[in-house]
Order: C-alpha cells, then sequence, then structure tokens
C-alpha cells in the first residue's frame, strides 16, 4: 500500500513537521509507504509529484488549514487536523489499510448497459463464458437457417394433410436446403468453438469434429444425434483434452508440430472414441426423450414451461439464467420445436419495452438518466435485447425485477398458448419483420401484454415506495 | 546554523519556578527578554497565547512548544525550561508537560535557515530516545551536546 500526506498548521512553525514525522514513523512500523508533503513556513517541501498521485491508494490530510485537495480527484481522501496525526497516526494509516476509507465512488449515475454487462463478465465462471463464447460463434448459423426455413414454408409452402410443406424440386425447396445445411453446422461450431475458447486454435479441429460427431447418431448406432447437449459435451471434452496436451513437457524438437500435429490428433481420436463408445448413445437418448417430452407438452405443462421459460429469460437480462432459457430454446428451434422459442422471443423483449413504457406512463417516478435510458430501452426491446433494462435492475433490483419476470411470465404464456413458434433464436417484434414468427398476431399481444404488466407492476411498487418516503420524511420534518 | 545560534544557556531554565500554563510562557518569555530576542515581550506573549487558544501546543509525552510569529520578535530564538512537577497544558495526551521548548520568531526575517532549524527541533521531538534524554540532562552542557545533534 502506497499512501499520501500532506500536514500544515496556522503558523507552519512546529505541528505541520511534528505530524509528518509521526505519519512517517507511523507507517514504517506498519509496513506501509508514505510521502508526506509539508506545506509550513518555509514553503511546501517534498511535494507530491502526479505520478505519486496516481500510484497512491490514499491521501491523509492532516491540516488545520485550507489546503487544495483538487489534484485528488477521485482518490480515498482522509481530512483531519494535524493534532490527529501527531496523537495517533497509526489510526490513520489502519483506517486505509482496513478499506474504512474508500475513493468516492464517480457517481451514483445510472450503468449503461455495457458497464453493467462488463461488471457481469468479471464475475462469471471459466466454465459459463466457455459456453457462451461456443454459443455465440453457433448463433449466426441457426438464424441463417432457422430463417431460410421459415420464408421457404412460408412463401413457398404448400398446405397438405400435415401441415405446410415444400414441394420437392420447388425453388423453395433450394432454399430450405440451404437453411438445413447451415443447421448442420450448427452443433459442430458449438462445440468447436467452446473447445477453442479453452484451449485455443489447437481445440478447433478436435471439438468440431467431435461435435460433428455427436450431431450424426449412425456414428454410434442411433437413430437421433445427441443434439446440443452432445455438443457441450463433445467440445468441453475436446478443449481439455487438447488444454492438457498442451501442457506437456514436449522436447524442443516436437513443439512446433504440437500445435497442428500431435494435439488435435491425439485429442480428436480419445474425444471421438469417448463419444462412440461411451456417451453417444446415453446423451441422445436423453435429448430424443427430451424433444419428445416438450413436443407432447400441452395444456397446463406447456403453461407451466412458458411461466418457468420467461422468469429465466427476464431474472438476469441476458446473465447465465437467461442464457440458459435462450440455449434451450435455440436447440428446441434445431430439434423442429419452435414454440418454445415463440414463449421465449416474447418474453426476451417485454423486460425492456417494459421499463420503457413505464417511464412514459409516470414520469415522475423517475429522474431524467431515467427517462433517457427509458427510450434507449425501448428501441432495444424493439430489436429483441433483453439488456436494455438492466441499468434499471441495477438501480432497483427488489422493484424492477419480480415486475419484469412477472411481465415476462405473462406474454411467454400468452404466446405459448397462442402458438406462437419462432424458427431464429431472437425475439423481439424484429423477429416478426424478418418472417421468422408463426402466427404473428398472438405474438403481438403476447409482446403488448408482457409489457403493459411490466410497466404496471413497476410503476405500482415504485408508487408504493415514493409514498412511504413521503410519509417517513413528512414524520421526520414533524419531528424537528 | 546549528540549533545552538539560536538557544543561549542563558534562556534555558532547567528548574521552571512557575506551574501554570501562562505563567510559563511569561517566565520562559522574559529569558528571552534577557537575551535581547525581543523587542516587546508583551506583544510576543500575547501571539503565543493566541496560538495556544487555537490549539494546544502539547504534543504529547511530555512536550509543549508555545510559538509565536509576532512584531515583537527581535531576532529568531529558543526557550526551554523544564517543570520537575509537570503542568497542565492541554495536552492531546491529556498528559501533563515536563519539557517546554519556546520558539520566538520574527514576523520579518530574511532568508529560512531558522524556521529550518525549528522545523528539524519539532521532527527530532517525535524520537523517543531524543525525549528520553533530555527528559534525563540534569545540566544545561547535556542539554546543549544533545541540542548539537540538530543542524541543518
Amino acid at each position: 500500500m502506497k499512501l499520501l500526506g500532506i500536514t500544515a498548521c496556522p503558523t507552519g512553525i512546529a505541528h505541520t513537521y511534528i505530524a509528518a514525522e509521526k505519519l512517517s514513523r507511523a507507517a514504517k512500523e506498519l509496513d506501509v509507504e508514505i510521502k508526506v508533503e509539508t506545506q509550513g513556513s518555509v514553503g511546501t517541501e517534498n511535494v507530491l509529484t502526479d505520478k505519486d498521485i496516481a500510484e497512491a491508494d490514499g491521501i491523509i490530510i492532516a491540516a488545520d488549514k485550507g489546503v487544495d485537495l483538487s489534484r485528488f480527484a477521485g482518490k480515498a481522501i482522509y481530512e483531519c487536523g494535524t493534532k490527529d496525526a501527531v496523537k495517533d497516526p497509526k489510526r490513520l494509516i489502519q483506517l486505509f489499510l482496513d478499506g474504512t476509507v474508500v475513493a468516492p465512488q464517480a457517481s451514483k449515475k445510472l450503468k449503461s448497459v455495457e458497464e453493467a454487462k462488463q461488471e457481469i463478465r468479471g464475475k462469471q465462471n471459466l466454465i459459463y463464458r466457455h459456453l457462451m463464447s461456443g454459443v455465440s460463434y453457433m448463433i449466426p448459423f441457426v438464424v441463417v437457417g432457422g430463417l431460410l426455413i421459415a420464408l421457404a414454408l412460408a412463401i413457398g409452402g404448400e398446405p397438405t394433410p400435415t401441415g405446410l410443406a415444400i414441394p420437392e424440386n420447388s425453388f423453395w425447396m433450394h432454399i430450405s436446403d440451404i437453411g438445413g445445411a447451415a443447421f448442420t453446422f450448427m452443433v459442430p461450431i458449438l462445440a468447436g468453438f467452446i473447445a477453442y475458447s479453452i484451449a485455443d486454435r489447437p481445440g478447433i479441429a478436435p471439438g468440431m469434429i467431435a461435435g460433428f460427431i455427436a450431431a450424426n447418431g449412425s456414428f454410434y448406432d442411433s437413430s437421433a444425434g445427441a443434439g446440443f447437449i452432445g455438443g457441450i459435451v463433445a467440445g468441453f471434452l475436446a478443449g481439455y483434452l487438447a488444454l492438457w496436451i498442451k501442457r506437456w513437457k514436449v522436447p524442443k524438437m516436437v513443439q512446433p508440430i504440437m500445435p497442428i500435429l500431435v494435439i488435435p490428433i491425439i485429442s480428436t481420436l480419445l474425444t471421438g472414441a469417448v463419444f462412440i463408445f461411451v456417451v453417444g448413445k446415453p446423451i441422445a437418448s436423453l435429448m430424443n426423450g427430451l424433444t419428445e417430452f416438450l413436443n407432447g407438452m400441452q395444456g397446463s405443462s406447456s403453461i407451466l414451461l412458458a411461466l418457468i421459460l420467461g422468469a429465466m429469460i427476464s431474472f438476469d437480462m441476458g446473465g447465465p439464467v437467461n442464457k440458459v432459457a435462450f440455449l434451450f430454446g435455440t436447440s428446441m428451434i434445431g430439434a423442429g420445436n419452435v414454440a418454445v422459442m415463440g414463449a421465449i422471443a416474447a418474453a426476451i423483449c417485454t423486460p425492456p419495452l417494459g421499463m420503457g413504457l413505464a417511464t412514459l406512463l409516470r414520469k415522475n417516478l423517475y429522474n431524467k438518466e431515467e427517462k433517457e435510458a427509458g427510450k434507449a430501452a425501448l428501441a432495444m426491446g424493439l430489436c429483441g435485447i433483453t439488456e436494455g433494462a438492466i441499468p434499471f435492475a441495477a438501480g432497483d433490483p427488489l422493484r424492477v425485477i419480480p415486475s419484469l419476470m412477472v411481465g415476462a411470465m405473462s406474454g411467454a404464456v400468452i404466446a405459448m398458448l397462442g402458438g406462437v413458434g419462432d424458427s431464429v433464436p431472437h425475439g423481439g417484434p424484429i423477429v416478426a419483420l424478418l418472417g421468422a414468427i408463426d402466427n404473428v398476431l398472438m405474438f403481438i399481444i403476447a409482446i403488448v401484454v408482457g409489457t403493459f404488466v411490466t410497466a404496471f407492476c413497476v410503476n405500482f411498487l415504485k408508487d408504493l415506495k415514493q409514498r412511504k418516503d413521503n410519509v417517513s420524511n413528512q414524520k421526520q420534518a414533524a419531528r424537528e | 546554523m546549528l540549533i545552538t545560534d539560536l538557544l543561549k544557556p542563558e534562556s534555558i531554565q532547567l528548574t521552571l519556578e512557575s506551574t501554570g500554563k501562562r505563567e510559563i510562557v511569561s517566565e520562559l518569555a522574559g529569558l528571552l527578554q534577557q537575551t535581547g530576542a525581543l523587542s516587546d515581550q508583551a506583544v510576543f506573549e500575547a501571539s503565543v497565547l493566541s496560538r495556544e487558544k487555537e490549539s494546544s501546543t502539547g504534543i504529547g509525552f511530555g512536550i509543549a512548544i508555545p510559538h509565536g510569529k509576532s512584531e515583537g520578535v527581535a531576532r529568531p530564538a529558543i526557550a526551554l525550561g523544564i517543570s520537575r512537577t509537570g503542568v497542565d497544558w492541554d495536552s492531546i495526551d491529556d498528559e501533563d508537560v515536563t519539557i517546554v521548548f519556546m520558539l520566538a520568531i520574527p514576523q520579518h526575517q530574511p532568508g529560512n535557515e531558522h524556521l529550518k532549524i525549528l522545523q528539524q527541533l519539532s521532527r527530532k521531538l517525535v524520537d523517543d530516545d531524543f525525549r528520553a534524554a533530555l527528559a534525563e540532562a540534569a545540566s544545561k552542557e547535556e542539554i546543549y551536546a544533545l541540542m548539537a545533534q540538530i543542524a541543518i
């Protein structure tokens, strides 16, 4: 720890220097580095430089006259008289060691979406980061595949007894095939980039190949593939294997061929073998069971699912819980069930839309910054970016998050019951514009209802608090 | 410049006669007056007492350093008095004061050597060993020898 001090007394004869000496000696005893500037009758000595200030963990101002503090903006400062430094210098230093004195908060302004995300990212664990890295690379493939197939069906599909079907060899069949090609990359890309995130470049080949094996049941005698769960398992397996081999101590001569030859081959072989002989089949049947279970969900059980998904999506607005629900919806698109994503798509946009609407409905409950954030939230909501609500949730989580959840859950249930389907892994009104939504009317209704529920809930709770504050303020005023 | 240029043997009182803060200030100012360091003892005393009013100069560990920067000072000087009984000086550690350094600083004095000497003295007083030796000093000679350590 490095501290700085300034001592100054009215005459600048004695106390300035006694205080400085005391602080220096106490710092030495406590094993703390300190530099003390004395503003005395001789003039200012031992002047603190900009470099000193930049490096300092805190500043002790022991002065009986005014000292210019503008140099120390944003630093932890403790101000006291020279007397305090003379009497008990150790206590002053201990204040900094204990963290009792801290730098002033930059200001209590709302955190921007980026800042809040950055903060959350700092807290995420490694496993989650690797998983999300894989998911982020996979999403464009799902979007392209889902959108092209949905478009082909919507425009080129013809009604048949079993639903819409695209005639063989028609133009739209080719478009649909392109979409299908994109889908086949979904799991390999997921696995490949999880492994890439773990082991860097040597992880890509084993990850993708293992992902491909996971997605194709024929490798391990199964009619169905192991889907996205298989992809995740494959990615982590390949990634950590590659990372482990990367750390082997090998002769210098072998080193250059490690990343391009040794690591990929060994980890690909091992991961592939594990899938083919051990985990492939069980995961495939698990996936299969899950899909069938979901497809079979109707009535009350589908409502329960929608409630859970809505709550998860809005709970942390783009955080891990949200992403689990989102990943689930995405994988269901790959498995041919677009209803799950339909419910999620509605829940994704109600938190920011609801907060935006809330700031418009009750202007007196929000400050200027929040109103600005409200407008931004509306725009983000339309584009299906749940994070737009984060600034509000960060500022008042106890009132905002439950409201967001109630709104998102109502939206998700309406979408689920209304038969809304979404064939791209994204939410919000923008998806309807892209033509990826089945049953657009119900989708819009779900969003509007969810948005209003959110806004009413949050304004109700904030209003309650404001009244309570007013009452206690009045009581306080009466007492005084 | 040495501290002994400021502290004359005549301004050292090995046993202070007074027992009160105010009286000791007068007694030591009287010693300074005799060496010709003060031009107006009353004005100087007033400046010392007004400084005391702002906050006590009892810095703890039985030491007080009353001081004044005043028109009543002709040349920079130090007086030293030792109280054998101890005096209440409203010290920051509530202990009675036994050693009193009085510093007289002229309002206008070219150069700042004298200020640096006083600065060194102030810093030195924080040193436990120095204080202990000072408290045990039985003669003006011993005190002089100790003080000679302080120089710039």
